[in-house]
């Protein structure tokens, strides 16, 4: 188990290394996808089965198309996306949108459109289990989505249903265009109010390897309704150098914050990883 | 190919397309939002279970989770009114049934994704919030979206059939009650685009679609009495349009006249003068149809009267041209 976990913590730094890469070239959503990089790692590299031909058996849902960057950065990593073709993020003329349109390699909906992840997640498994399929459906969004109300909709939907093959992941970072989302219009108690639409509630940091896989077994254990795993993450999570970025980091410009500096503390746990891991 | 002398009425036109679709095609899955009663789907519902979802009153929750089936490999065939499923879900109806297929999206080839409106326009008799007179504007903004308003049973069903394997957003407009049967399904041969003339004569052409069309018939043996010569083109598929049907009919004709149950604005008349005007010197359009006000409610036959759309006030007002 150790072995396994210091690997998925390797990957995870390795993730949050090619966040920073990426958004270095532009400003992009990086402090987000620096937080998310645990989750992603657990999720793309333990949790969701191969599908025997390069891509996976499971589904990944993204709702908020901002945290694409985690995707981007987790499937550079899986060797599905090249790094050189990431820097050209957002480039004129390029292909690589910060918030990809459906049928992108890893994007199965168009996901600037807030809050519409839920429903189509559960749309999606609920088509996988009525035609007897037994893939897994993973639908991340935000906090800041839980103030739309198609959530809601699709949440009320997937417990009525009781799609336990759906595992929604919240990621619960207090942070929205405007500010907190505590100040802006609260969302808390968020487990309280997943638990009182029928799902299964797990609440987590988002940023413990362990925690995170003994999470994702939780949820698949349950076989009655959905799971959520609520994500209390931070933005920047796991690079202390950037901190002094927050709290306003809903969108990191180019220059706002020193990308050397986290590269450089980001550079030094891989190093230690790779020392561990072998 | 239209019957004649017909009198007969489908009393409830989709629930038997729906049936008969669902009983042939396993991957057809009918969606309501507690509105099946309202929408005719009572067989499969009852019938076929395992192929009807309700969502719950949740227009936005209806199209993001028939984009999800869609996406999970089954058609989704999204049913209810047309006010609520354009109006209320049209972000849904737009980003998650209509970005994953066709030019400027990532899959040429991408999920079907069937939306069909029911009592469309007046055809509601609660005004303004249950009446729809945009949805057809609304829709055909949409790239890549097919868009359909049949005017009767046959039509009504030969869309549907062709929107399930076509691929991208499809929306019909939807019959619901006795609905007259109007078209000879011996002699129609339904083709998304094509326009159909209904009356072959000169000097005026009439261009209309859905319940308009209907509407025009009835007009049109009023215009025979007076001896006003005149055609019909009857105009299903609102887009992808053969424009040059359209546009071969209207400089046929000295002046032309579109009839819809849609408002004047985006709608039929909107698309018919895009088509004229592109390419310049043709015949004059007076569009009838919903003023852009707001329509009373009632019956039809009550609405029609008050805006000028039954057969006597609709003859008179082309006869005046």
């Amino acid at each position: 188990m150790d072995d396994r976990i210091r690997k998925l913590e390797l990957t995870a730094a390795r993730i949050r290394r090619n966040v920073l890469d990426i958004c270095r070239q532009r400003g992009g959503y990086a402090a987000q996808g620096v937080a998310l990089a645990d989750i992603a790692s657990v999720l793309y590299f333990d949790e969701m089965r191969a599908d025997g031909n390069g891509w996976f058996h499971d589904r990944f849902v993204l709702s908020n198309g901002h945290d694409a960057i985690m995707t981007y950065g987790a499937l550079a990593e899986s060797g599905h996306y090249k790094m050189e073709d990431l820097r050209t993020i957002n480039e004129d003329g390029g292909w690589v949108d910060q918030s990809p349109i459906e049928g992108q390699l890893g994007f199965e909906i168009t996901a600037g459109s807030l809050g519409q992840g839920p429903s189509q997640s559960a749309g999606l498994a609920w088509a996988l289990r009525h035609r007897g399929s037994d893939a897994r459906v993973y639908c991340l969004f935000s906090d800041g989505e839980l103030q739309e109300g198609n959530v809601w909709e699709g949440v009320m939907f997937a417990a009525h249903q009781k799609l336990s093959n759906l595992c929604y992941i919240v990621d619960n970072n207090d942070m929205q265009a405007s500010g907190h989302a505590s100040n802006v219009m609260n969302v808390e108690p968020v487990h309280d109010k997943f638990a009182a639409f029928g799902l299964h509630s797990i609440r987590i940091s988002g940023t413990d390897i362990a925690e995170l896989i003994d999470a994702f077994a939780q949820a698949r254990s349950v076989t009655d309704k959905p799971s959520v795993l609520i994500c209390d993450t931070r933005l920047w999570d796991g690079i202390d150098c950037l901190q002094e970025a927050l709290p306003m980091a809903h969108y990191t410009a180019k220059t706002a914050v020193d990308w050397d500096a986290g590269l450089a503390e980001i550079g030094s746990v891989i190093a230690a990883l790779e020392g561990v891991v072998g | 190919m239209l019957l004649k002398n017909s009198q007969t009425f489908d009393p409830a036109p989709f629930d038997t397309i729906s049936f008969d679709l669902a009983s042939r095609r396993k991957d057809v899955i009918i969606m309501s939002s507690d509105l099946s009663k309202y929408c005719q789907v009572v067989r499969v519902k009852n019938e076929l279970p395992d192929q009807h979802l309700d969502v719950g009153m949740a227009e936005q929750n209806l199209l993001s989770v028939a984009a999800g089936i869609a996406k999970g490999g089954y058609i989704p065939i999204a049913t209810c009114f047309a006010c609520y499923i354009t109006r209320r879900a049209y972000d849904q109806m737009l980003i998650c049934m209509g970005t994953g297929s066709g030019p400027g999206t990532n899959q040429d080839i991408g999920p079907t994704n069937i939306a069909i409106g029911f009592t469309p326009g007046i055809a509601n008799p609660a005004r303004i919030h249950h009446q729809a007179a945009e949805d057809l504007g609304m829709v055909r903004a949409i790239p890549n979206a097919t868009v359909i308003d049949p005017m009767d049973p046959i039509d009504f069903r030969a869309a549907v059939e062709a929107a399930v394997g076509r691929p991208g957003l499809t929306y019909i407009r939807g019959h619901r009650g006795d609905t007259p049967n109007l078209l000879d399904p011996s002699k129609f041969n339904f083709e998304i685009g094509k326009t159909y003339k209904l009356v072959d004569g000169k000097g005026l052409g009439i261009i209309t679609t859905g319940h308009a069309t209907g509407w025009s018939l009835e007009a049109s043996d009023l215009l025979s009495e007076r001896g006003i010569d005149h055609s019909i083109l009857h105009c299903p598929t609102i887009k992808p349009i053969n424009e040059e049907e359209v546009a071969a009919f209207a400089f046929e004709h000295d002046q032309i006249v579109t009839i819809e149950n849609h408002q004047v604005v985006t709608g039929l008349g909107s698309l018919v003068t895009e088509i004229i005007s592109d390419i310049g010197g043709g015949p004059r359009v007076t569009r009838l149809g919903l003023p852009n006000i707001w329509a009373p409610g009632g019956s039809m036959t009550h609405i029609r009267r008050v805006l000028g759309l039954d057969a006597e006030a609709l003859a008179n007002r082309i006869g005046e041209l």
